[in-house]
This record gives C-alpha cells, structure tokens and sequence, in this order.
C-alpha cells in the first residue's frame, strides 16, 4: 500500500478525490437555506387575558420593540422552521389565512411572497443576510395588528 | 595562351606567386617566348603607368590635410538622431495599458449585463423591490439591527 503511494499519479489520484469530497460536502450543506417565520399578534392587551398564546422570544420582542411600532405585547401565534433549497422556492403556512413563500434568487437574495386567504398580498424582492429580519404586519381588528416575522436561520 | 596563365605571368611580375610557383613561371618564361613576350609588355606598361603618376605635394602637413577633410565630412554630414532606447517598464506600459482598457471595458460590460438581467437572470438592486405594488403600503429599515419592516394595508382576521 505504501508502495503504491509512492507513485506521483496515485498521491494527485488521492489528493483530487479528497478535493472533490470536500466541495461535495460543501456543496450538499450549501444546498439549503433554512428560515425561521412566525405569527406574531401585536396587542396592547395584558398578558393575563392571553394566556393561550406565549410570548415571542426575547431577542424577537427587543426588535420589534426597535421598529415604529406601538403595541406592548407580541404573542407568539405559530412558528416554522423550514429550508429553502438553494434556487428553489418554498412555502410555509402559518394560518389558514396566512402563508409565506420564499424563493431563492441568487443564494443571497430571495423573493418574498405573503398569500393572504389564497390571494397574493405582497411579493417582495430583497437580501436577507444570516440572522437579519424581515417582518411584515398589517392592522388587525380592534388596533391590534398581524406581524410576519422572518428571519435567515442559515 | 590562356587567360590563367595570362594571370599568372601577371602575378609573377607582382612578386605574388608562390616560390614554387614562381620557379615554374621563370622556367616555363625561358623555355616560351610568347611568355616572355607578354611578360616584358605587361612590365613596360606597369613601368608606363608608373612614371607618368603624377607626384602631389601638399602644402600642409598630411595629418593637418586629412583633418581638413574629417572636418567637411563632418560638417555636411547632418547629425543622426540618437536611439531612442526605451526601457522595459516604458515597453510593459505600452502593453499594459491598452490590455488594462480592454479589461476594463469587458468587466464594465460584465457588469452591466449581470445588472440588466440579459441573460435570464432577474436584476437584483442593491435595495430592495416591490413587485407586488400596494399603494398604502409603506417601508422602514432598520440598517443597525438588520430588521425591515413592511406594513400593508391587508386587513387581516385573527
């Protein structure tokens, strides 16, 4: 075996196999996008008199406390994680009413479409770097509102 | 009589030939008039030429004389433009820079193609696009914390 190595051809043999390993492995996890959505319901209702639904996460809450937004609370209405392969295109559903679908353009910007009760709402072209936030909302009945929050998990 | 030995008789009486050679000559002379014939004329004419040569007395020293004509030659003759000796980075310049431009041009071109969308892919700009239009709909970035938030006039049901 030893002997074998030895040869020139059979070390770049070797050394190519290795390379080409390498980049398929790179290449499989560089296949998938995952993403992280949620349905958040912004109120300014007690917390108490949603006991059905929790909160969203703390580092979630101190964005959205960030944007121009004017409700106190944010529960946490559903949440999916899904991938995204690469130029490919997938949808997550959050509601009956609400799904969101994401298509990766060029592995750093996607187009981001928001159906509302069958119906496109939104379609929205735009980068999304790891660990940056897109939310989307919209006013919800009694000044409540509906948010869509999405974040680059990877 | 033919015309190498003409020559020869020639350079026998021009002390050229060879000492071999020349004893050949003086004895084949002796034994051919012809020969000798020819000899003698060819020296009578060699002795014409050489006393009829006029003598030239010059009226200045032959080193000042030839300096008189180094002179005048240099004097008419107009003087030459140095060599122009480029140098190597001068010579790298001259293939550079046209291969710069060119290089310059194609990535501009590259670039305009790729921003175009020309070749079937969609023209991403470096903000973002809305390309579902939602007149009520307004947008806010965040660029410090990485968030955008975009409110639409979709009036949702809980």
């Amino acid at each position: 075996m030893t002997t074998r190595l030895k040869s020139p051809f059979r070390r770049g043999l070797l050394a190519l196999s290795c390379c080409l390993l390498a980049f398929a492995t790179m290449a499989a996890h560089a296949k998938e996008l995952k993403f992280q959505a949620q349905l958040v319901w912004a109120t300014n209702t007690n917390t108490e008199k949603s006991v059905d639904h929790k909160l969203v996460d703390a580092p979630v809450r101190q964005k959205l406390e960030e944007l121009p937004l004017k409700w106190k609370n944010y529960f946490l209405i559903h949440n999916v994680h899904f991938s995204v392969p690469q130029s490919g295109s997938k949808e997550a559903v959050l509601s009956k009413k609400c799904t969101i679908r994401i298509k990766d353009i060029d592995g750093k910007n996607f187009e981001i479409s928001l159906i509302g009760k069958d119906k496109p709402v939104l379609k929205r072209t735009q980068s999304l770097p790891k660990g940056e936030m897109l939310v989307l909302g919209g006013n919800a009945p009694n000044s409540t509102a509906w948010l869509v929050v999405l974040k680059r998990i990877e | 009589m033919t015309e190498e030995q003409q020559l020869k008789l020639q350079a026998f009486l021009d002390g050229e030939l060879p000492e071999k050679e020349t004893r050949e000559t003086a004895s084949w002379m002796a034994r051919d008039s012809e020969a000798t014939a020819l000899f003698n004329e060819l020296r009578n004419t060699r002795r014409a030429f050489k006393d009829s040569e006029p003598t030239v007395r010059l009226p200045e020293s032959r080193e000042f004389y030839w300096s008189k004509i180094q002179r005048e030659i240099e004097r008419l003759t107009p003087a030459s433009e140095p060599v122009k000796t480029r140098s190597f980075i001068s010579r790298l310049r001259r293939i550079l820079v046209p291969i710069g431009a060119v290089a310059l041009l194609v990535l501009a071109g590259l670039l305009a193609v790729e921003q175009s969308g020309i070749f079937g892919g969609p023209a991403i700009t470096p903000d973002s696009e809305m390309t579902v239009a939602d007149s009520k709909a307004f947008t806010y970035h965040d660029y410090a914390n990485g968030t955008t938030l975009v409110w639409v006039s979709y009036p949702a049901e809980r």
